[in-house]
């Protein structure tokens, strides 16, 4: 007889966001309808993705309070483990999960958390902020990240501009609107 | 005739491969919500239509890739004429801080009156639990007939539509002189030189080391500008210099003084590079990089810029032989912008060296159609 496999925490929470690829989003799903448990974690890692989907934008958040919180629910995390442990007898209950549940699914909480916060607002990405024009616009590119202005397709003459403050620019006439547009991106 | 077989396999197992990343790329067409515009209560343009055209977006390994292409339609809500909108457009969701810009120059809306505003944009960011729109556009500033001016102005565009404006009109006028002139013919002429005029590579741009560091790394020398003056600038160039290395400037830093009556908040200096046969090339401009500079009468102000560009010329690098330095635009304090004059331009030979202006832009999109097309454009009051 073959063990099952459960999908990892990680993906189960990706998959929860819709952020696995098809392949991989694939196999999670086939596994969930068969598997209650990981269903059940799904549920849990949907419900705090609506939370922190939720959350107010970065100023209004109050780290302190949540770092604060976040160190609380490991320690109870840690606690309801040592119960599970032998303290208590296995039919006592933590928020209505038997001790090493609860302590599973507080760590996966906090986990969960901190990694939607992290991808909220991800770190800035490292390497050299370069300024360039391609054969289809400009952009200002740093590691993976990029952001740039494009002239669409049947523009004809395309004239670039530089700052050496730290900005290039390109001047082309529409061929939708047929105005004369000038686009810029800077650091 | 087994490596003939084993390079087929390769390529249909390279085309297998491709298209299957294609087909993992999921591309999925971008909802209209998925773009917010933000205008202020009292804007003078008031948002009307968004169509999101073929805007779409894709989850390619850990990054989202946001192709945005949305037509917009604004109507001028003002009792004044707009000759021109600056739009930022801005991913919150990156992280890396940059800012991307779209002008529309050399407007002419009555009010009441709809125009549109094409937006592509291209978007690399990090997968995020994404809870807001993906692209907000929000208004820099509307310029008006009357040069007046609305908008947070977070980009300057004030300054720099003041500019392209007054750079359009001048030009206008020059292509007008030249067909009153000189003919049909003389015109002609004129737009063929204004089509062929030398352009660098496209630009590639990043932030060189400090430009407090006066330490030239092996390869490198420090290389003045020469100056070209013009009598009518409010501000004359001192002296300046950058470090230069093959194809590669940086660090460019130069010193104004202001030889007029007004004080001064802003110079921009045209920065060209030159080659080995003595042929000039526009390279960048180079602003005063002091956000609150109040250059007074007779005083003297250097300025510097840690920005690093390779230049190269039809794909080859360019062999930097000299740099020349010219005023190219200067805001005063009470917001009046100078920009060189037409004169300025031919006694200089600066004309056929410049990028065209947005109406030297327009104008000569209109010569592609027919010479017609482009006489009865000027012959427009």
């Amino acid at each position: 007889m073959r063990a099952i496999k459960h999908p990892s925490e990680a993906a189960l929470a990706l998959h929860a966001g819709g952020d696995l690829g098809p392949i991989a989003q694939w196999r999670t799903a086939r596994h969930l309808r068969r598997c209650r448990v990981c269903r059940e974690e799904l549920a849990a890692f949907q419900g705090v993705r609506r939370v922190v989907a939720e959350m107010p934008s970065e100023p209004e958040i109050p780290w302190n309070r949540l770092a604060a919180e976040m160190q609380a629910n490991i320690r109870l995390g840690l606690a309801a483990g040592e119960c599970a442990g032998g303290n208590l007898p296995a039919s006592h209950s933590v928020f209505g999960f038997t001790g090493w549940r609860a302590a599973l699914a507080l760590a996966s909480l906090t986990v969960v958390v901190a990694a939607g916060l992290m991808l909220r607002h991800p770190a800035a990405p490292a390497g050299q902020t370069v300024l360039e024009a391609t054969a289809d616009g400009i952009q200002v590119r740093r590691g993976g990240e990029s952001l740039g202005m494009k002239h669409g397709a049947g523009t004809g003459n395309v004239s670039y501009s530089a700052s050496a403050q730290g900005s290039i620019g390109e001047s082309y006439v529409d061929p939708v609107t047929g105005d004369v547009t000038m686009t810029r991106v800077s650091w | 005739m087994v490596n003939t077989m084993r390079g087929k396999t390769v390529m249909w197992l390279g085309i297998g491969v491709l298209g299957a990343a294609g087909v993992l790329a999921q591309e999925t067409q971008l909802p209209s919500t998925a773009i917010k515009i933000d205008l202020p209560k009292d804007s003078p343009v008031a948002f009307l239509t968004l169509d999101p055209r073929d805007s779409r977006f894709a989850a390619r390994g850990g990054a989202i890739m946001v192709d945005l292409d949305a037509l917009l339609t604004m109507r001028n809500t003002s009792a004044n004429r707009i000759h021109g909108i600056t739009l930022r457009v801005v991913s919150q969701e990156v992280t890396m801080g940059g800012k991307a810009s779209v002008c529309i120059p050399r407007l002419n809306i009555a009010p009441g009156e709809v125009f549109p505003v094409h937006i592509v944009q291209h978007l690399v960011r990090p997968t995020a639990f994404a809870s807001g729109p993906l692209v907000e556009v929000s208004l820099d500033g509307v310029l008006f007939q009357d040069f007046s001016f609305y908008g947070p102005d977070q980009l300057h565009s004030r300054r720099d539509m003041i500019a392209w404006e007054m750079e359009a009109q001048r030009d206008r006028d020059y292509f007008k002189r030249i067909l009153t002139n000189g003919g049909r013919s003389a015109l002609q002429q004129a737009m063929l030189r204004e089509m062929d005029r030398p352009q660098l590579d496209r630009p590639t741009m990043q932030r060189g080391p400090a430009v407090s560091s006066a330490a030239l790394a092996a390869g490198e020398r420090s290389e003045r500008f020469a100056f070209v003056s013009f009598p009518d600038a409010p501000v004359e160039l001192v002296d300046g210099a950058a470090v230069v290395a093959g194809n590669q400037v940086r660090a460019p830093r130069i010193e104004v003084r202001n030889r007029g009556t007004l004080a001064v908040r802003h110079v921009e200096v045209g920065w060209l590079v030159k080659d080995p046969s003595g042929r000039e090339y526009l390279a960048a401009s180079v602003p005063s990089s002091q956000p609150d500079l109040q250059l007074t009468a007779g005083k003297t102000v250097a300025f510097a810029q840690d920005a690093s560009m390779k230049l190269s010329r039809n794909g080859q690098p360019l062999d930097i032989r000299g740099m020349t330095g010219f005023v190219s635009q200067v805001e005063f304090s009470d917001g009046k912008v100078w920009v060189p004059s037409s004169r300025n331009l031919d006694e200089t030979a600066l004309r056929n060296v410049l990028p065209p202006s947005a109406e030297a832009l327009r104008l000569t999109e209109l010569y592609r159609k027919g010479l017609d097309v482009l006489v009865a454009e000027l012959n427009k009051p």
